[in-house]
């Protein structure tokens, strides 16, 4: 079920006023099942992937912590995923579940079974790291195999057959899960924490399932920590007035991002970017500005709607975005943009391999490394490699380049210098868009192509394009200008209220003027 | 005071700013929203039945009528010729167009004329239905219907849009909202198909009523849409002959420049369906046969469909000495032809 329908303007509501009037402790009962509701509507079939990334963290989590889960329980447990494919092969005989899968869900369950009763028999002191491993293995499996198998697997199939080599195609459609890197990096996230000790561990099931599956961030986050929304669920909150205000107006706002400015910039950026559309410089940056406003409102509107949605049920997410592109330089960029997942890999990949605590080379080479996984974290294709690759590469430029530092210096008090840091900023990440926007290099080189083809005959008129993109970005740059002074860009709440008043209607006109188009939220296929 | 707990001034003023503008448009501006998002298939938009028996034509509802007014019942000696039609006879101007020429023609005839422009701008087949339906409540002595087959594009792309936002799924209730549907028009008319290219749209926007008709370039379908116009022609015939009205069809024609730097004319054998259609009560004039003949054909012509008011003139003349041909089977005894009384 995705945000920008009409069911969800009805799940939601019938969730709140059913939350709300039961008793703390069945709270958490509905959430879970209102969560597995909301995912089920995508496909049923995943559920038991989150299931078992579910089962696997809770139970490793409490490993960790030296608690011991009855062997019976574990067993159960884990093969739980495959009780429900086989429930859905019985009851949705359609949904193609045969026993091949049945088997090889049982065979995992079982895996991880043996896994966790041998590594309880080792002494106490190693049984953390080995439970931490058994848990990275079997979610990043997971996570590997329906993701990345299929590239990896092209990309060997591509370099055989460029030496020569006459490969056996192995044919194996897999379908992307929505939301398996979210959900699968919130998790991981939570037994590393754990692990490390800056977490307890769950002890309730029903509460980590629901941190792990809660409807409002699970497919496109933000990317919870534990120990944030953990405890949160745990409390049992009173209704207040203000969740009901705060909630609407960041939902109010998340829709205008996505239905006003992100669908109608798609419009552009789509004809850009489809394969067989006549480039010139003009209709080259157009869709890359198109881009830009499209991916930011598209993003930062589902982070909104997601967050409001929370704070419906009293329930506090992370900030994901916080103006990004009025960043003065890369670093400061990464600050802004989906903080969530920057921060993750700042806390569980560049700080463990060394950060900037090494020499100049060991910090480039960690900053290398972190982006290029970023990227591939985006998508099995060699694009985001080579997007995650590009902002590495400004990263690391902005690290060992003395000027660009003096430029983009975030402190300095000179107005001039900032704006033309953030100009300057704001041309490579178009950069950047352009490359994750395109759907190989030999449309990446297309496009890089037009940028030196300036005439006119021949393309369609781009100056009313223009005008149209215009239309759709002003209003967004006129609400961040509205919000600047409190640097949150969803402090809208905190504007004089008869400003307020008129730009609600106002958004809520626009929103509804622009309900043609359907498209769905791009963060969904990561 | 609970109010205030629950909904911040903000939300109140918004609130209200939009009560108030849907009120003041339901209250101000009651008669441009009747029928205002039935693109042209509400039976009424546009026709203003007032309490003294006087009917007013306005712009209203898709129908952007010349504002006219007539009676509702017929007076006496009075023959009453409704023109129904696309923009070729809306015309120039009203005072341009043909039906009003006719109207002052028939009275250099010695009849007592009332000759009404009910034709309006990308009307086809099965709009002029719609009209046609209202039109036979106000007694009319002759039906004047145009036949083209160049509209039924915008008859289907105006019938997908009425019917677009008509259900009470819940995906259609902010649009049940007045101004909340007057801007999604207003931006799809104004903004949307005026500052994006057509390409573009036809390719890229999924709800656009436009861009779905013409996306369709499926020839079988195109042929399908003929069809239905030419059947709901003779279902219009049919409808007026169920009501006595005797009906003259003009079948429009385009002129097109040829190789020779001259021209010829093109009737997409409408004439054909003309003639087809042509029986007891059933009359009809070729337009291509009306100028076909004239070595200065084309000057009539301000494209190649809609005339110049020379060649309105010239089709009035033509409707009236058609109408002088048939002057006894529509009970026009005192017409003049030729100098000489009809009515012998």
């Amino acid at each position: 079920m995705s945000f920008i329908t009409w069911q969800y303007l009805l799940f939601l509501p019938l969730v709140l006023i059913i939350y709300w009037q039961l008793p703390g402790k069945w709270r958490l009962v509905l959430l879970l099942a209102a969560s597995y509701f909301f995912y089920a509507c995508w496909d049923v079939r995943f559920l038991a992937l989150v299931l078992t990334t579910t089962i696997i963290d809770y139970i490793c989590a409490l490993s960790i912590e030296g608690k011991r889960t009855r062997t019976v329980w574990v067993l159960v447990l884990a093969l739980l995923p495959a009780g429900w494919l086989g429930g859905c092969s019985f009851f949705l005989p359609a949904s193609g579940i045969n026993l091949v899968i049945l088997a090889a869900a049982g065979a995992l369950g079982l895996a991880f079974f043996i896994g966790h009763e041998i590594i309880w028999r080792l002494t106490p002191e190693k049984r953390p790291r080995f439970y931490l491993i058994l848990s990275i293995g079997f979610c990043l499996g997971i996570l590997g195999f329906f993701k990345y198998f299929g590239f990896f697997l092209d990309s060997a199939h591509n370099l055989l057959t460029f030496l020569g080599l006459k490969p056996n195609r192995v044919l194996l459609q897999i379908i992307l899960p929505v939301g398996i890197s979210f959900y699968t990096f919130q998790s991981l996230g939570y037994v590393i924490d754990v692990y490390r000790g800056h977490s307890p561990a769950c002890s309730s099931l029903l509460t980590f399932a629901t941190y792990d599956a809660f409807f409002p961030q699970m497919v496109a986050g933000p990317i919870e920590r534990g120990r944030h929304l953990i405890p949160q669920l745990e409390q049992t909150q009173v209704f207040n007035p203000v969740y009901l205000q705060d909630g609407l107006r960041l939902i109010l706002v998340g829709f205008f991002k996505k239905v006003f400015v992100a669908d109608n910039c798609a419009l552009l950026a789509n004809y850009v970017f489809a394969p067989q559309t006549p480039l010139n410089g003009y209709w080259a940056v157009l869709g890359v500005v198109a881009f830009a406003f499209q991916i930011y409102g598209d993003f930062s509107g589902y982070t909104d709607i997601a967050r409001g949605s929370a704070k419906l049920l009293g329930v506090d997410l992370a900030e994901n975005f916080r103006f990004p592109y009025f960043a003065r330089n890369p670093s400061e960029f990464w600050g802004r943009w989906h903080i969530s997942l920057s921060t993750w890999f700042r806390d569980y990949l560049y700080i463990p391999l060394g950060g900037n605590r090494g020499s100049k080379w060991e910090t480039v080479r960690n900053l290398a490394v972190t982006m290029l996984l970023a990227g591939l974290w985006h998508g099995a294709n060699w694009i985001f490699v080579v997007w995650g690759a590009y902002h590495g590469l400004l990263l690391i430029l902005y690290r060992v380049v003395p000027a660009l530092r003096s430029l983009g210096d975030e402190k300095s008090t000179s107005v001039t210098r900032g704006v033309l840091a953030m100009a300057l900023m704001w041309i490579v990440v178009l950069g950047g868009w352009a490359i994750f926007r395109s759907a190989n290099l030999h449309q990446l080189g297309l496009w890089l192509a037009a940028l030196g083809q300036w005439q006119t005959t021949g393309f369609l008129p781009w100056a009313s394009s223009s005008i149209w993109l215009l239309l759709h970005v002003a209003p967004l740059l006129l609400l961040q200008i509205l919000t600047w002074k409190y640097r949150d860009e969803t402090s809208l709440g905190q504007v004089p209220w008869p400003v307020r008043g008129v730009v609600y209607a106002l958004m809520l006109l626009l929103i509804v003027s622009s309900t043609e188009h359907d498209t769905e939220f791009i963060y969904f296929q990561f | 005071m609970q109010m205030k707990k629950w909904f911040t001034p903000a939300f109140l003023l918004a609130v209200l700013l939009l009560g108030l503008g849907e009120l003041g448009a339901r209250l101000f501006f009651a008669a441009d929203i009747s029928g205002r998002f039935e693109y042209g298939y509400s039976p009424d938009a546009g026709f203003d039945e007032r309490r003294d028996g006087t009917v007013k034509l306005f712009r209203a509802g898709g129908r952007r009528f010349h504002p006219q007014s007539f009676q509702r019942q017929r007076p006496e000696g009075t023959f009453r010729i409704f023109v129904i039609g696309d923009s070729v006879p809306r015309g120039p101007s009203f005072k341009g167009a043909y039906p009003w020429l006719l109207g002052k023609e028939l009275q250099q005839h010695r009849i007592k004329a009332e000759s009404v422009n009910m034709a309006l701008p990308g009307y086809g087949a099965r709009r002029c239905q719609v009209v046609l339906r209202k039109a036979l409540e106000f007694q009319p002595s002759l039906i004047i219907l145009h036949v083209n087959d160049s509209n039924k594009y915008e008859d289907e792309r105006e019938y997908r849009r009425s019917q677009e936002f008509k259900t009470w799924h819940p995906r259609n209730w902010p649009m049940k909202i007045f101004i909340f549907r007057r801007l999604y028009e207003a931006k799809v008319e104004k903004v949307f198909w005026r500052l994006v290219p057509e390409q573009i749209r036809l390719k890229f926007a999924a709800r656009d009523a436009d861009a779905q008709v013409a996306a369709s370039h499926d020839p079988e379908e195109v042929r399908a849409r003929v069809q239905l116009a030419r059947e709901t022609t003779a279902a219009s015939v049919a409808l007026a002959q169920a009501a006595r009205v005797p009906v003259l069809l003009i079948t429009q024609c385009r002129v097109w420049p040829d190789e020779k730097k001259s021209f010829y004319f093109e009737d997409h054998g409408l004439d054909d369906l003309g003639r087809s259609l042509a029986s007891e009560g059933v009359y009809f004039l070729s337009m291509k046969e009306v100028f076909a003949g004239l070595p200065d054909a084309r000057s009539f012509f301000s494209d190649s469909g809609h005339l110049k008011q020379s060649g309105h003139l010239l089709l009035a003349q033509a409707v009236v000495r058609k109408i002088g041909e048939a002057h006894r089977q529509l009970g026009l005894t005192a017409f003049k032809v030729d100098g000489r009384d009809g009515g012998g």
